[in-house]
C-alpha cells in the first residue's frame, strides 16, 4: 500500500487536495468556511421582521444549561423540610436527620452531601424553586419525561420539545452547535419541527468513524469524505477563487463567493449537501475546541462531572451554543435508597461545584444559568423496602452569576396531600417561561404556545 | 394525469425506483427479475402480493393473556399476608416483572418486524404496514402492552391492501387504539372526544372539513367500544353505547361508529385527504392539485378499494418522473431494511438495530404523538445524518471497535429504558458486516471503474454522477491492486456517506 501522497498520484488529484487542505482541513479557519453563511445573512433579514428571531453571537450571549436528573429524584431528600413532624412520621427510616442537614433557614435545609451547592447558595448563586410540578401529575417514568419535556399538560400528546421549539421560533439560521447535549440519544426537549442541535458523549465521537488508516495521518477514506461531504457550488467556488491566487481565499472572501442563499424549500440532495458540510464543519469545531481546552478546575470522579467539564470546555472554547442539555441517571430509588441517594447527591453537588468554579475561572460564570429538573419527586411516606415509589411535586435549582438566590414558591404541605403525593405550586412550565423571558430574552408564549405566569429568577 | 408510463420508456432503473418506493429496494438479481416482468406485470406483482399471504409467525409470547387473572393471582398472594408492607411489596415486584417484560417485549417486536421487513416476498405489504403504522400512529408507551401492539400490527397488515373503510373500522375496534385515544373510558354521560376527534382531523377529513359538533355528535356514536381483559379482545358493550340521535356531517339519525365512519367516507374530502397522504409517502411532497384531483377521483371511482389505487400509481408517469426518482429522504427504517438488503446481509445485531432506530428517530411501535413522525427532512440533521454514516460502517466495514464501544455506553446510560428488559428473545445472528466476497468478482478487483460502477448499480441503481464517481475513483487510486477487501469495504463505506445514499 502506497501514501496518497506519494509523486504518482495523478496531478488532478494533487490539485484537488492542496486546496481542500488549505480550506477545509487546513488551520483553526477550517470552520470559519461556514455552511451557515448565507444562512446567517437570512437571519438578518428576517431579524427585522420578526424579532423573535435571535441568532446566537458566540462570546457574549446568554447560555442555558439544562440538567436532568432522571428516574425520579427524592426532592424531600433533596431540600429536606427538617422541622416537620410529618416527614419524620413518614420516613422513620428515610428522613435525615436535623442535626445532619445543611441549614437554609429553621425549616429547609440541603441533603447533607450537597454542601458545594449549600456554599454556592450562600454566595448567592443559587435559588431554589419549591414544589414545582403539573396538574394531574403522571407516575410513569417515560410518560412524565416527555411530559416535562415537550411542555405539554398531562393529558396532551405533543411531540416537539420545548426547547426544539425554542430553536424553531427563535434561532431559525443559527449554527447548528446551538444546541449541545451530552449523550448518545438527543433527548426529547430538543425535538423539532426543523431539527437541529447536535448530541455526543465523547466528542471523539461526533465525528465519521472509519477504518482506513494510513499511519499516524488522515487515510484516503477520511480525505475523499470531505469532498464529497460538501456542495458542488462551493467546491467549485473555492476551486475557482484559489486558481485565481487568491491565497486568503479561505477567509473573507469566501463570503462573497458563497452568498448565493438556496431557494427556500430547496431540493432534499441540496439539503443533505449543506446538512452534511453542517456535520463536517460541527464536528471539526467541537473537535478542535475538545483539543485545545482542558478544565480550569479539577472536577471530582462520576458521570456527571464528565459531562459538566466537557459543557465547561466548549464553553471556553467559544462554540456559538444557546442551550446545554446534560443527564445523570440512577434516581429511581426504589430499594435501600439511602446510600444511593447519598451518593447521587455528592456526585450532583460536586459536579456543580466545580462547574461553577470552572465557569468563574473562565469568567463566564455570569453568561451561564442552569437549571436542574427530574420527571417527578417521590412518595412522601418511605415503602416497605427502604426506598420511595413514584410521587409529583419536587424542587428544582437554578444556577449561575445573575439568577435571584434563595428560595422561589411555596414550600408543599406534607399534611395536605393529593393520592398520597406532594401539590405542586409551581407549574415547571411557569419555570421554563422565566428562563426564557428573563434569561434568553424570548416571548415564552411563542415558544411554549401558551402563556405561564412567570417567577422573578433574574 | 395519470397515464401509464409509455412500455419503452420502463428500464432497470425505473424498476429500482419501483422496488425502492413500493418496498425497502433490494439486490441487483430482484432488481433485474422486476425488470424483465415489464411495466405492467411488475407492478401487478407487487401490488397482488403472493398468491398466498405470507404466514406472519408472531414472536412466542404474542398471545393473549388473562390479564385480569394476573392480577387477581397477585392480590391472592398479597391477601395471604396482613402485613401492609409486604403487601405493598408484592404488589412492587408483580409490577416491576410486568414492566420488565412489556420493555423487552416491545423491543423484541421493533426487531420481530424490522426482520420480516428485512425477508419478506412481499415488501409492499410490509412498506404500507409501516405507513398505515404512521398514519394511525399508536405508541406503546401509552399503550404498555406488546401483544396489543403486535396485534394492531396485524390488523394493519390484513386490512393494508383492502378496503380503506373496512381498515378505519377495523382500527376503531383495535384494543391499541381503544387504549391510545381514551375510547374505553367514553361513555354516553361523558363522551370522550379524543377518538373522534382525531378520526376526523388526522385520519381521514384534515382539518376544516368537519366542525366542532360533529366532533362532540361522533364522540356519543363511538360509545360503548370496550376491552375484555380476559381474552385481550375488543368488547362491544351495548348498554354503554349512545343509542340516541345524532348529527353528524349533515346527516341526522341514530348513528353508531361504523355509520360515522360511512358518512365520512362519503365525502370528497376523505378520499382527497387520504390519496394526498399516500402520494406523498409512497412518491413525492406536495402533490399539484390538478394530481390530486384525479387521485381523489381514482380512490372514489374504486370505492377506497386500495389495490386499484396503488395499481394507477405505480404505473403512472408521474410516479416515474424526474422529480419523484431518487428525491424521497429514506426513513429510518427504510435506511435500515434497504441497506441489509441490498447487501444481502443480517443487521448487525438486535442491540444495535435497536439502538439505531432511537439513535435516527425512528421506533416503531413508539411514534412521537399521534400526528406520527413528520418525515422527510425532519429526518435529517447535523446529528442524526452522521450517525447514518457511522452505522454504515457497521454494515460494511466492521463490527468491534470505537463505534460499536459507543453505542454500549449510550445504551447503557438509557440506565431504566432499555437495560432492565430481559435480553432478547428473537433470535437474530451477530452476523458480521456484509460479505462483499459475495458480490465482488476477480474482474472488478482488477478494473477501479469496474468495481466503482458495479457498486454503484448495486447501491444507486444508476451510475454514480460525476463528481462522486470521480472521488471513488481517486480513492482507489490510492490503494494497491488488485482490489482487497478491506478496500472494498472502505469504499463501500465511503459511498453510504454520501448524501446520495440517504435518497431513494
Amino acid at each position: 500500500m502506497h501514501d496518497h501522497e506519494s509523486t504518482d498520484t495523478p496531478r488532478t488529484l494533487q490539485t484537488r487536495r492542496a486546496f481542500l487542505r488549505t480550506s477545509l482541513l487546513g488551520a483553526a479557519a477550517a470552520w470559519t468556511l461556514p455552511a451557515f453563511i448565507d444562512k446567517t445573512f437570512l437571519t438578518l433579514n428576517a431579524m427585522a421582521a420578526d424579532s423573535a428571531i435571535q441568532v446566537a453571537t458566540g462570546k457574549d450571549s446568554p447560555i442555558l444549561v439544562v440538567l436532568q436528573l432522571a428516574g425520579g429524584n427524592d426532592g424531600l431528600n433533596t431540600l429536606v423540610p427538617f422541622a416537620d413532624d410529618a416527614y419524620r412520621k413518614a420516613r422513620p427510616l428515610l428522613g435525615i436527620p436535623a442535626d445532619r442537614v445543611l441549614k437554609l433557614n429553621d425549616s429547609l435545609g440541603l441533603h447533607p452531601a450537597l454542601a458545594p451547592l449549600k456554599a454556592l447558595y450562600d454566595k448567592g448563586r443559587v435559588g431554589i424553586i419549591q414544589g414545582v410540578g403539573y396538574p394531574n401529575p403522571n407516575r410513569s417514568h417515560f410518560r412524565s419525561t416527555e411530559i416535562w419535556q415537550t411542555a405539554s399538560d398531562a393529558k396532551e400528546n405533543r411531540g416537539y420539545g420545548w426547547l426544539g421549539s425554542y430553536f424553531d421560533n427563535c434561532c431559525a439560521g443559527a449554527d447548528p452547535t446551538v444546541g449541545v447535549a451530552i449523550g448518545g440519544i438527543a433527548p426529547q426537549a430538543f425535538a423539532a419541527k426543523q431539527p437541529t442541535g447536535i448530541n455526543f458523549a465523547r466528542p471523539e465521537q461526533f465525528r465519521w468513524i472509519n477504518y482506513d488508516k494510513a499511519k499516524g495521518r488522515m487515510g484516503a477514506s477520511e480525505y475523499f469524505f470531505r469532498e464529497l461531504n460538501q456542495p458542488g457550488e462551493i467546491a467549485a467556488d473555492l476551486a475557482s477563487m484559489l486558481g485565481g491566487g487568491d491565497a486568503a481565499g479561505e477567509a473573507g472572501g469566501s463570503v462573497q463567493a458563497i452568498g448565493g442563499a438556496p431557494a427556500p424549500g430547496g431540493s432534499a440532495f441540496d439539503f443533505l449537501e449543506r446538512t452534511a458540510l453542517d456535520a463536517q464543519v460541527s464536528s471539526d469545531k467541537v473537535l478542535a475546541i475538545a483539543r485545545r481546552t482542558k478544565p480550569l478546575v479539577a472536577y471530582p470522579p462520576g458521570r456527571l462531572s464528565e459531562s459538566l467539564s466537557l459543557v465547561g470546555r466548549m464553553i471556553a472554547g467559544g462554540l456559538p451554543t444557546r442551550v446545554y442539555y446534560v443527564s445523570l441517571g440512577g434516581f429511581d430509588t426504589h430499594q435501600n435508597q439511602t446510600p444511593a441517594h447519598e451518593r447521587l447527591m455528592g456526585e450532583l453537588g460536586g459536579a456543580l461545584g466545580a462547574f461553577a468554579a470552572d465557569l468563574e475561572a473562565q469568567g463566564n460564570f455570569d453568561r451561564v444559568m442552569l437549571i436542574t429538573f427530574s420527571e417527578f419527586g417521590r412518595r412522601v411516606a418511605q415503602n416497605a423496602s427502604g426506598g420511595t415509589d413514584h410521587g409529583a411535586a419536587a424542587p428544582m435549582f437554578v444556577m449561575g452569576g445573575h439568577v435571584k438566590a434563595g428560595l422561589h414558591g411555596k414550600a408543599p404541605s406534607l399534611t395536605q396531600l393529593f393520592q398520597g403525593d406532594l401539590m405542586h405550586s409551581t407549574d415547571f412550565r411557569s419555570v421554563y417561561a422565566s428562563v426564557l423571558e428573563q434569561w434568553l430574552h424570548v416571548p415564552s408564549e411563542t415558544v411554549l404556545g401558551r402563556k405561564f405566569s412567570p417567577l422573578a429568577l433574574i | 394525469m395519470l397515464n401509464p408510463l409509455p412500455p419503452d420508456r420502463w428500464d432497470r432503473a425505473k424498476a429500482a425506483h419501483l422496488l425502492n418506493r413500493a418496498g425497502f429496494g433490494g439486490p441487483p438479481g430482484q432488481v433485474d427479475a422486476l425488470h424483465k416482468l415489464g411495466l405492467a406485470s411488475a407492478v401487478r406483482s407487487l401490488v397482488e402480493g403472493p398468491a398466498q399471504m405470507e404466514p406472519a409467525i408472531p414472536p412466542a409470547w404474542a398471545k393473549p393473556q388473562d390479564l385480569a387473572a394476573r392480577r387477581e393471582m397477585v392480590q391472592d398472594m398479597a391477601a395471604l399476608t396482613a402485613n401492609q408492607n409486604e403487601r405493598q411489596q408484592i404488589q412492587r415486584d408483580f409490577g416491576k416483572k410486568m414492566r420488565r417484560e412489556e420493555i423487552g417485549q416491545v423491543r423484541d417486536l421493533g426487531i420481530w418486524w424490522l426482520e420480516r421487513m428485512r425477508t419478506t416476498r412481499d415488501p409492499l405489504l410490509e412498506k404500507l404496514t409501516l405507513f398505515w403504522h404512521g398514519h394511525f400512529a399508536t405508541s406503546v408507551q401509552k399503550v404498555r402492552n406488546a401483544y396489543w401492539m403486535w396485534l394492531q400490527n396485524d390488523t394493519f397488515r390484513r386490512n393494508a391492501r383492502g378496503h380503506f373503510g373496512a381498515l378505519v373500522k377495523a382500527v376503531s375496534r383495535d384494543p391499541a387504539m381503544i387504549i391510545w385515544l381514551d375510547l374505553r373510558e367514553s361513555r354516553p354521560s361523558h363522551p370522550n372526544e379524543n377518538f373522534a376527534r382525531e378520526l376526523m382531523e388526522l385520519f381521514t377529513l384534515g382539518e376544516g372539513h368537519y366542525t366542532e359538533k360533529d366532533v362532540t355528535e361522533s364522540a356519543r356514536a363511538f360509545t360503548g367500544y370496550r376491552l375484555n381483559p380476559r381474552e385481550q379482545t375488543f368488547r362491544w358493550a351495548a348498554f354503554e353505547h349512545d343509542k340516541g340521535e345524532k348529527e353528524v356531517l349533515g346527516g341526522r339519525g341514530n348513528f353508531d361508529g361504523d355509520a360515522v365512519i360511512d358518512l365520512i367516507l362519503a365525502k370528497p374530502e376523505c378520499a382527497r385527504f387520504i390519496t394526498k397522504k399516500i402520494w406523498e409517502f409512497f412518491v413525492a411532497e406536495n402533490p399539484e392539485p390538478k394530481l390530486l384531483d384525479t387521485l381523489t377521483e381514482t380512490f372514489r371511482l374504486c370505492d377506497y378499494e386500495m389495490r386499484p389505487l396503488l395499481m394507477r400509481i405505480f404505473a403512472s408517469e408521474e410516479f416515474y418522473a424526474a422529480n419523484a426518482v431518487g428525491t424521497q429522504i429514506k426513513s429510518p427504517i427504510h435506511w435500515l431494511v434497504s441497506t441489509a438488503r441490498t447487501f444481502e446481509t443480517d443487521y448487525p445485531s438486535p442491540f444495535v438495530l435497536y439502538f439505531a432506530m432511537r439513535q435516527l428517530g425512528q421506533i416503531v411501535f413508539n411514534p412521537p404523538s399521534v400526528k406520527g413522525w413528520d418525515g422527510g427532512k425532519a429526518w435529517i440533521s447535523t446529528s442524526t445524518l452522521l450517525a447514518r454514516y457511522n452505522l454504515a460502517g457497521l454494515f460494511v466495514e466492521t463490527q468491534t471497535g470505537p463505534l460499536l464501544e459507543g453505542i454500549q455506553r449510550a445504551v447503557r446510560d438509557l440506565g431504566f429504558d432499555a437495560m432492565d428488559a430481559e435480553p432478547p428473545s428473537v433470535h437474530m445472528p451477530d452476523a458480521g458486516p456484509a460479505n462483499v466476497a459475495k458480490f465482488v468478482s476477480a474482474e472488478m478487483r482488477a478494473d477501479p471503474a469496474r468495481l466503482v460502477d458495479g457498486l454503484a448499480r448495486r447501491i444507486f441503481a444508476v451510475p454514480a454522477p460525476g463528481r462522486e464517481r470521480q472521488a471513488f475513483l481517486d480513492f482507489l487510486a490510492t490503494k494497491p491492486m488488485p482490489i482487497d477487501d478491506a478496500t472494498v469495504r472502505s469504499l463501500l463505506h465511503l459511498m453510504m456517506s454520501t448524501p446520495r445514499f440517504q435518497l431513494c
